[in-house]
């Protein structure tokens, strides 16, 4: 096994806009590979045995809570679920792009997320008020699957990262905010019908502003199945603009 | 709530990705018509003369010129609505695309196989856009020779495509520039096609991997016949497919 051990280079993007002297630039830091070693274990360990003012963002450890994401050679990955035994023995760590830089590897993406949803409405729009005290309202086995599946975005922003749109055009909804379009118009709780949504969809903020590099479905860490929901979004304009 | 569009402006984008869309389509499938027609070469000058001579008489020929001429124009200016307009965004793009396709590659396997599998489709829009300004400059020229051909003598003995002025032409030096249009074409269609299935849901019932294999194919077997047909028409090679007509071409 010791033969075996590799010992990495693991270049890390250093910069803190906070400081007014600070310029973007790289660091390498070497530390030897142990078995099922994460990014997490790397970064973790760099921080605390080599230099403690390196930023980056972790909370779950366990590709739930979306914080990790981050560029691993040029492909936005969750940190904490990508194996070193997967990588080369140089591994270059740069901070997602899209999102508002905190420092170092750490970025904002709940402002970029939470503009998005505000964009999309990405909430229940109600039928009618809420009567706590009736029944829950019924759904399909297959209404509810559906939604579970475009539910289980953790907004870790990787294939808003990873999206040549939302890179270039700041009011696009990316594929994030494309999959949370689909999710509500696939409930059938919402409000909004066809006709609502064909104005949020059909144009270049919405579907029609994706150019089809799918880069979002192959980099989602969660794999959703973006390509099918962009399909989804395609035909239903389909069917709003043509009746 | 901000209205993103009102409702017209909303179905004018539905039409335009449709038309950008349908046209490529379309303009697909009339180069794999194309190219057949062209590949009456492999039989020699009197198949060629034969089949530019009938769909001439027969008026086939004149509306097709024309209507591939309003595709192509359409296709050129919806398909290009998103191609970002400042050379500093085409980079970053380009910068983009680059590091998701060079991503995987020197990554050990795990278990015997990829960690991640490797992303293309990001450089191959690259690559789609650049052959689509090549397209469009190289196309419009031989669109505007084969509208002169067709439509006037200025070309030949007659009015009409002629083997005999075609193999001068192609000869006398435009074949790099057919050899060069001949390759970003079937790419462009290739991609486009692959591309326009994937954005409208075949996915669903064809794998991506299946879908991408049909590309691939698509684009290697025509651009072999592509090769054969331009290398007769440079005069590199005798007609392999004259004895169809008997001996004398």
């Amino acid at each position: 096994m010791n033969a075996k051990t590799r010992r990495l280079t693991v270049e890390i993007f250093r910069f803190n806009p906070q400081d007014p002297d600070a310029t973007p630039g790289t660091e390498c830091y070497e530390i030897d590979e142990s078995p099922y070693m994460t990014l997490y274990i790397v970064l973790t360990r760099i921080r605390e045995e080599m230099d403690a003012s390196l930023q980056f963002d972790f909370s779950c450890r366990s590709a739930i809570c979306g914080s990790c994401g981050m560029l691993v050679n040029g492909r936005p990955m969750l940190a904490c679920r990508t194996l070193t035994a997967s990588l080369p023995q140089h591994i270059r760590l740069y901070p997602l792009p899209v999102f508002e830089l905190v420092g170092d590897l750490s970025v904002d993406t709940g402002r970029w997320f939470r503009n998005m949803v505000q964009q999309v409405e990405g909430w229940i729009h109600e039928r009618a008020p809420f009567d706590p005290d009736a029944q829950e309202e019924r759904m399909s086995d297959d209404e509810s699957l559906a939604i579970y599946e475009s539910d289980r975005c953790i907004e870790c922003g990787c294939c808003v990262a990873s999206c040549g749109v939302a890179n270039l055009k700041p009011g696009f909804a990316g594929p994030a905010g494309l999959n949370r379009m689909a999710r509500f118009m696939m409930d059938p709780r919402d409000a909004r019908d066809d006709e609502a949504w064909f104005d949020v969809v059909s144009n270049e903020d919405g579907v029609f502003g994706c150019i089809g590099m799918m880069a979002c479905h192959d980099v989602c860490p969660k794999e959703l199945p973006l390509l099918e929901v962009y399909a989804y979004l395609r035909r239903k304009t389909l069917a709003a603009g043509f009746r | 709530m901000v209205k993103q569009s009102e409702p017209p402006q909303a179905r004018q984008q539905l039409v335009y990705e449709l038309v950008s869309g349908l046209s490529g389509i379309a303009l697909a499938i009339f180069m794999w018509g194309h190219m057949i027609l062209v590949g009456s070469i492999l039989t020699g000058e009197r198949g060629f003369n034969w089949l530019a001579g009938t769909l001439e008489d027969l008026y086939i020929a004149q509306p097709t010129v024309i209507g591939v001429i309003a595709l192509f124009l359409a296709h050129a200016v919806f398909a290009s609505r998103k191609i970002p307009a400042q050379l500093r965004e085409r980079r970053q793009l380009r910068d983009l695309a680059k590091g998701l396709g060079q991503s995987g590659k020197g990554w050990p396997n795990v278990a015997g196989a990829p960690a991640f599998s490797p992303h293309v489709e990001s450089m191959l829009w690259i690559w789609q856009v650049r052959t689509g300004m090549v397209i469009v400059v190289l196309g419009s020229f031989h669109l505007v020779l084969m509208g002169l051909d067709v439509f006037t003598p200025l070309f030949g003995e007659r009015i009409g495509i002629e083997a005999a002025t075609t193999l001068e032409r192609v000869r006398g030096g435009l074949w790099p520039l057919y050899a060069i249009l001949l390759l970003c074409v079937e790419f462009h269609a290739s991609v486009g096609l692959y591309r326009f299935a994937i954005k409208w849901g075949a996915g669903a019932r064809l794998k991506r991997s299946v879908l991408h294999r049909i590309e691939q194919l698509l684009f290697w077997a025509i651009l072999v016949f592509g090769v054969i047909t331009l290398a007769v028409l440079a005069g590199w090679l005798e007609p392999p497919l004259a004895f169809l007509l008997g001996d004398n071409t």
